[in-house]
C-alpha cells in the first residue's frame, strides 16, 4: 500500500501524507519524512493509534488522515506529563477513558512494614518459579473469569490482557502463588526488568478476599527483590483499582507518573 | 516505496528523566539532547530510566531535540 492521502500547504510546513502499509503513514516534507504515525490492533481487538511528529500542524495532518481511514473506535495511550502530546490528541477529538497509575514500590521491609507479615492462617506461599503449571494455569483462568464477569480486562493494564490463541499466562517461572489446601488461591507476577522489575499482576479469588492474602504476596516478592539488593519495583494500577491502590500505597508506594488511555468513539 | 526513516539517528544514553515526559540523553559525540520517547514505545509500556542505551532520533529542525525510537537490552 502506498496511496497519497492528501496534499496540503501550511505555510512552513507543506506536507504530504502517504498511507504506506496498512498500519502505518508517513508525512513527508521536501522528500524528508518529518512526521508517522501507526495503528496497531491489541489482543482484545482495539485499534491503538501512535503518532510521532516534529511540528503540531504535522501532528493534526497526520491524525486527520488516519481518522478518516480507520474505524472507530480507537484509542491512544500517552503520559500524562506530556502537555503537548495530550493538546494533540485532544484537538483530534479524542477524550480521556481511564488512567493508570504508575507506582515505584519500596521492597525494604522497614520501609513497607511487610517485615512480619505472615500469610493467613491455612495459606502457604508458593516462591517464585516454584509453583505447578497445571494448578497456576487453572487459578489465572479462573480469576480472570471473575474479572470478565465484572469490570473485564479493558479496564486492566494492557499487558495483562488476553493474548490471541487465548493464552493467558506466557511465562510460569515468573510467577509466586498463595495455595490452600492444596488449591492455589492467589498469584502475583514478576517480569524481571532490568534494574526495576515490575509487579505485573497480582489477583486472589474473589471467594479468599479480604483475607490479607494480596499483601502475603506481595511482602513475599518484594522481600525477596531487597534480598537481591533491588531497591523498588514499579507496578500499574488502574485508578478506578481502589483496593490494589490501597494496597500499594499502604506499603508505601509512590505515584511517580501516569498513562491516560484516550477514546475516539 | 516506504520511507524508514530520512532522520539522523544515533545511540545515546539516558542521564536524566526530566518532566513533561522528557529525557536527557548524551549522545556518543558527547552532545545531549531533550528527547521524547516515540509513540511505540509508549504503546508497548516500555519504560525508559537513567543509564539505559536508547537510540535517537534526532529531529532535522533542532539537532539538541530527539525522539527515542528504540532501548536497547543491556
Amino acid at each position: 500500500m502506498n496511496s497519497v492521502h492528501s496534499t496540503s500547504g501550511m505555510g512552513e510546513h507543506a506536507v504530504e501524507i502517504t498511507r504506506v502499509a496498512d498500519t502505518q503513514w508517513h508525512a513527508v516534507e521536501d522528500d524528508r519524512v518529518v512526521g508517522r504515525g501507526y495503528a496497531s490492533r491489541r489482543p482484545d481487538g482495539r485499534n491503538f493509534l501512535s503518532i510521532d511528529a516534529w511540528h503540531d500542524a504535522v501532528f493534526d495532518q497526520l491524525a486527520d488522515v488516519m481518522l478518516r481511514d480507520l474505524p472507530k473506535p480507537l484509542y491512544a495511550v500517552i503520559d500524562e506529563a506530556d502537555r503537548d502530546l495530550t493538546s494533540n490528541w485532544e484537538r483530534a477529538g479524542f477524550t480521556t477513558r481511564r488512567r493508570e497509575w504508575e507506582y515505584l514500590v519500596p521492597t525494604d521491609p522497614r520501609v513497607t512494614g511487610l517485615g512480619s507479615v505472615l500469610p493467613p492462617s491455612g495459606v502457604s506461599i508458593v516462591a517464585v518459579g516454584e509453583a505447578a503449571e497445571g494448578p497456576l494455569r487453572k487459578l489465572d483462568r479462573e480469576i480472570r473469569d471473575e474479572v470478565e464477569a465484572t469490570v473485564g480486562w479493558q479496564e486492566m493494564p494492557a499487558e495483562v490482557l488476553t493474548r490471541p490463541n487465548g493464552d493467558t499466562l506466557l511465562d510460569p517461572s515468573k510467577y509466586a502463588v498463595a495455595a490452600q489446601s492444596g488449591k492455589y488461591v492467589g498469584l502475583v507476577r514478576v517480569a524481571p526488568v532490568i534494574r526495576q522489575p515490575r509487579i505485573g499482576l497480582i489477583a486472589v479469588r474473589s471467594d479468599q478476599h479480604r483475607r490479607g492474602i494480596a499483601r502475603a504476596l506481595l511482602a513475599h516478592v518484594l522481600g525477596s527483590l531487597h534480598r537481591c539488593g533491588i531497591e523498588t519495583a514499579s507496578a500499574e494500577v488502574n485508578e478506578s483499582n481502589g483496593a490494589a491502590m490501597a494496597l500499594f500505597e499502604g506499603v508505601g508506594a509512590r505515584r511517580a507518573s501516569s498513562n491516560l488511555e484516550l477514546v475516539l468513539r | 516505496m516506504a520511507r524508514t526513516s530520512d532522520g539522523i539517528e544515533v545511540e545515546g544514553t539516558v542521564i536524566e528523566c526530566l518532566r513533561n515526559a522528557t529525557f536527557k540523553v548524551e549522545l556518543q559525540n558527547g552532545h545531549k539532547v531533550l528527547a521524547h520517547i516515540s509513540g511505540k514505545i509508549r504503546k508497548n509500556y516500555i519504560k525508559i530510566l537513567p543509564y539505559d542505551r536508547v537510540l535517537v532520533e534526532l529531529s532535522p529542525y533542532d539537532l539538541t531535540r530527539g525522539r527515542i525510537l528504540y532501548r536497547y537490552r543491556t
